[in-house]
């Protein structure tokens, strides 16, 4: 991130951190006090957490001011600005990187067998980020081959490494 | 006396791993590290997290066998990657890029790598000496420590960790350590069990999961910054000779125990590590050196420092987690967290309880050391051909091992969720440079700050005063205000006018 960029998240960082801490302050005022049980008052529950949201509480009022100070309101979020962030290189890597790496966690993994969800993942992340439009078919061909190849081994491998080496019982 | 005993337990030690399966364990683990260390995006901390989730069936004796030789391996790796791309393997190896990449811009790549590894087990042999001597005698040291000494450690902790870990700017250091600490609230407290932030959740009882929030914070996190970056740029092959001349070594033996020294001593400090180590060591090399004008452009002297410097540091960072049970850095946080998985309980008693496995850590620091040293003078091919594998190819595989990582240990899918979830915050406080060092030792010492609060003012019934007048205390609690108030810039101000008014002549020299 660039320094006029990280001003910003701070002024954001900052607010979310405020109402972060004043939550964690009134969860910390609402836990039992436990006094039917003779409880020293000292040792109560909530003493720690209600400490902490106090200091995140000045830290984060803090970073808002220093960044407000620094001219971090001004966040200047125009649908311009929000497509060209969205159409850098870089962040389209990671979108997809995102996509592929939840999609194989939270919805592959439980509803496929484990060996066939990573081999499916495996493959789709070497193949998209090795794609090459501009490429002749042979070249491409063989990267997709490649991207199976290794899809295999690491399924096979690693499904077998867990369910007979380790004992595990896969996902 | 106290000296020979030491001597004779560690070789009692050695002993120990004299054994095929040990030393076979010692060879994979030590040359896997080395390459996780060099693939730049692969750290330490995310090397060692993932290896507890492959070794938790092993022998406690053997895991913690294999996780230290990946942590050292990886510590060193990384100045592979330094030298040759210009891109520290770890963060560790930062001050490393400084003098040993313009050696590989002039043809002497072989040279800088035969250096770093001189420079990396010269480091790693003092550090293992102090870790061998002051262990024992913080162990015995710590003994005395109550709740209010423990209280003010973890705050000290978190402070110095996220002042030191965030020089540029102490408050994101310090933001990281209280979320960190606030993390660690999360399930059944220790001393009325009452279930703070479940909500309900059966599964957040017993808190976030260490190693899947470390596996996400630092191998997750990892692969989206990775695949977010630029490629890396081609590498420099190295032409000459990678067996170092003992005499250009042993030339700047001051450096080398200064180093050593200093290394130690950063990486004792909680949650600060082996990154600080080598640039506090390059630091002081390079105002000490008589070829300062070399620093920067090439200088052997400073590479040795920066090599040797983060490579003590990871003994240095090991004492802390032996005898007060407080992590010296990231990775030794998750070495900590490992140790309890394994049944191993370091902490003040250990000397009383356990004294054997002190001396046995200092043993697979000396074989790490030895199969450093070994793989750092052979196995120049193979890393350069692991350094060219795309990572188009190799972060899938590593995102693989992330989930079944974390999943494997207590087999609940919900911990892929904590995972995933580390992962994506990690990534998004890294970006926004938060430091990560300090969100570890938070989560470590929460459950230390906690309990010795409470326990601390149960102890003196409400009363405040014992955390501010027991000696430990007072000291601990003066660096912690002095670090806090020195960053606030009108302090600092005052404080320098003060100096001036009472020391003229020294402010004037300053002055100028």
């Amino acid at each position: 991130m660039k320094p006029d960029t990280i001003t910003k998240a701070d002024l954001i960082t900052g607010l979310v951190l405020l109402v972060f801490s004043l939550t964690l302050i009134e969860e910390a005022w609402r836990m039992p006090r436990l006094e039917q049980l003779g409880v020293h008052p000292s040792s109560v529950p909530g003493l720690v957490p209600g400490m902490l949201g106090v200091i995140l509480l000045i830290l984060g009022a803090v970073l808002t001011v220093r960044s407000v100070r620094r001219g971090g309101h001004h966040l200047g979020i125009t649908r311009e600005n929000t497509a060209r962030t969205f159409r850098q290189p870089g962040n389209l890597r990671l979108i997809v990187t995102l996509v592929l790496c939840i999609g194989y966690a939270a919805f592959m993994i439980g509803n496929m067998p484990y060996w066939l969800a990573t081999g499916i993942f495996t493959f789709l992340f070497i193949a998209l980020f090795e794609w090459n439009p501009g490429a002749d078919r042979r070249t491409r061909v063989r990267g997709l081959t490649l991207a199976a190849v290794i899809a295999v081994l690491v399924a096979g491998v690693v499904t077998w490494v867990f369910a007979n080496l380790f004992l595990v019982t896969l996902p | 006396m106290i000296l020979l005993e030491n001597l004779l337990s560690f070789l009692t030690a050695i002993g120990d791993f004299l054994t095929p399966t040990a030393l076979f364990h010692v060879a994979w683990s030590t040359g896997l590290g080395i390459i996780i260390g060099a693939l730049p995006g692969l750290t330490a901390t995310m090397g060692v997290a993932l290896m507890t989730t492959l070794t938790y069936k092993l022998a406690p004796d053997l895991a913690v066998l294999i996780l230290i030789c990946m942590y050292v391996g990886a510590i060193y790796g990384g100045s592979r990657t330094a030298i040759l791309l210009n891109i520290p393997g770890t963060p560790a190896n930062a001050a490393t890029t400084l003098d040993g990449n313009p050696l590989a811009r002039q043809g002497l790549a072989g040279k800088a790598m035969g250096i770093a590894t001189s420079g990396s087990v010269l480091g790693s042999i003092i550090g293992m000496f102090f870790l061998a001597t002051l262990a024992p005698l913080l162990g015995n040291y710590a003994l005395k420590f109550q709740s209010y000494e423990f209280f003010w450690l973890a705050i000290f902790g978190i402070v110095i960790s996220g002042h030191l870990t965030a020089l540029d700017d102490p408050l994101k250091g310090w933001i990281a350590g209280f979320l960190g600490l606030t993390v660690a609230m999360v399930g059944q407290e220790g001393i009325h069990a009452y279930q703070r932030f479940t909500y309900g959740t059966t599964e957040l009882l017993g808190g976030f999961a260490l190693i899947p929030a470390m596996v996400g914070a630092f191998g997750f996190a990892e692969v989206l910054t990775v695949m977010r970056n630029p490629a890396a740029e081609v590498i420099n092959a190295a032409r000459d000779s990678v067996i170092p001349k003992l005499g250009e070594v042993f030339r700047y033996w001051r450096t080398i125990i200064r180093s050593g020294i200093i290394g130690t001593g950063v990486g004792i400090i909680p949650g600060v590590g082996e990154d600080i180590g080598a640039w506090v060591s390059y630091a002081a090399a390079r105002r000490k050196s008589k070829e300062r004008h070399l620093f920067g452009k090439g200088s052997i002297e400073g590479l040795m420092a920066a090599e040797c410097g983060n490579n003590a540091a990871v003994p240095g960072a090991l004492i802390p987690v032996l005898t007060l049970a407080i992590p010296g850095s990231a990775p030794a946080a998750v070495l900590l967290a490992a140790m309890f998985i394994h049944g191993v309980r370091p902490g003040p008693m250990i000397m009383i309880e356990n004294p054997h496995f002190v001396y046995q850590v200092v043993a697979m620091v000396f074989f790490a050391t030895l199969a450093m040293l070994v793989f750092g003078l052979s196995m120049t091919r193979p890393l350069l051909k692991v350094l060219s594998v795309p990572r188009e190819r190799l972060m899938p595989i590593v995102f693989v091992l992330c989930v079944i990582g974390s999943y494997a240990i207590a087999e609940r899918p919900f911990d892929v969720g904590v995972m995933i979830a580390f992962g994506i915050g990690g990534y998004i406080l890294r970006e926004m440079k938060y430091p990560m060092a300090p969100l570890v030792l938070g989560i470590i010492l929460g459950d230390i700050l906690d309990k010795s609060l409470r326990r601390g003012l149960v102890l003196s019934d409400g009363d405040l005063t014992p955390f501010f007048t027991r000696p430990i205390c007072a000291v601990l609690f003066l660096i912690t205000l002095s670090s806090v108030l020195m960053s606030i810039p009108a302090f600092r101000r005052l404080v320098g006018r003060v100096v001036g008014a009472v020391l003229p002549g020294r402010a004037s020299r300053e002055g100028n």
